[in-house]
């Protein structure tokens, strides 16, 4: 891994590491989400860290899932962990095994992307949206106003996701709170 | 350029493009949390300086 005083804090670096660590068979398939991934679509917003949604390969002998191996991984080649982060080319990194139907389906169906030349995946629009409203934070809610002004939804498909993990009374609730008389 | 075309035009600008510009904005992030919070030195001083011009 390239070292990195975090002056130049290189995204690309911090992928490329990913990519050799999925390569390598630490991790399977993964996605960028929060912040970072909402930039694919969005225009950039402020963000200090990398939200990266990964499965895992179970140990032979454990049903539980453990993120050790992806810090042994990291540590050995220069990445220091840092409260529930581990720095990767200068960015805090968070690697989130997906918790739930919905995030393994945004990481299953996430779209490929390019940083610099490095091939990247990214949870779709509308994926990013709905567990956005899972979530439910302020920033989440924010987030998704983002997503609907712009117009970077396709809103039959986020409705379809929407439906198929129970968030639909959810969307209701968030629509006549925040897009009443908007015609969003 | 209204705001709105401004967010528009970053909007759609590459991958690549929008992630140099994170990187700015983390940096500039970091920079503003090392500096620290304003010191309100200056308020009080301000208030002092008040105080000495009635007297």
């Amino acid at each position: 891994m390239a070292h990195n005083d975090g002056k130049d804090a290189p995204v690309k670096v911090t992928l490329e590491t990913i990519n050799q660590m999925q390569a390598d068979g630490v991790i399977g398939k993964y996605a960028i989400g929060g912040a970072v991934g909402a930039t694919l679509y969005l225009e950039p917003a402020a963000t200090l860290d990398v939200d990266i949604f990964v499965t895992l390969p179970a140990a032979p002998d454990s049903l539980l899932l453990s993120l050790e191996p992806i810090y042994d991984y990291l540590k050995a080649r220069g990445g220091t962990v840092k409260d529930e982060h581990i720095v990767i080319g200068g960015w805090p990194v968070q690697f989130l095994p997906p918790s739930n139907d919905l995030e393994r389906e945004a990481v299953t169906e996430s779209v490929a992307t390019d940083v610099e030349g490095v091939t990247t995946w990214v949870m779709s629009a509308e994926h990013l949206v709905a567990i956005a409203l899972r979530t439910g934070r302020s920033k989440d809610h924010i987030r998704i106003l983002q997503f609907i002004e712009q117009k970077a939804v396709d809103r039959d498909e986020l409705q379809s996701i929407l439906e198929r993990h129970g968030l639909s009374s959810k969307w209701l609730q968030f629509e006549s709170k925040y897009l009443a008389g908007t015609h969003e | 350029m209204s705001k709105q075309e401004m967010r528009k035009r970053l909007a759609s600008l590459s991958f690549s493009e929008k992630i140099q510009i994170l990187e700015k904005l983390r940096d500039r992030s970091l920079a503003f949390a090392a500096t620290g919070p304003r010191k309100k030195t200056t308020a009080g001083g301000r208030k002092k300086a008040d105080k000495g011009s009635k007297e």
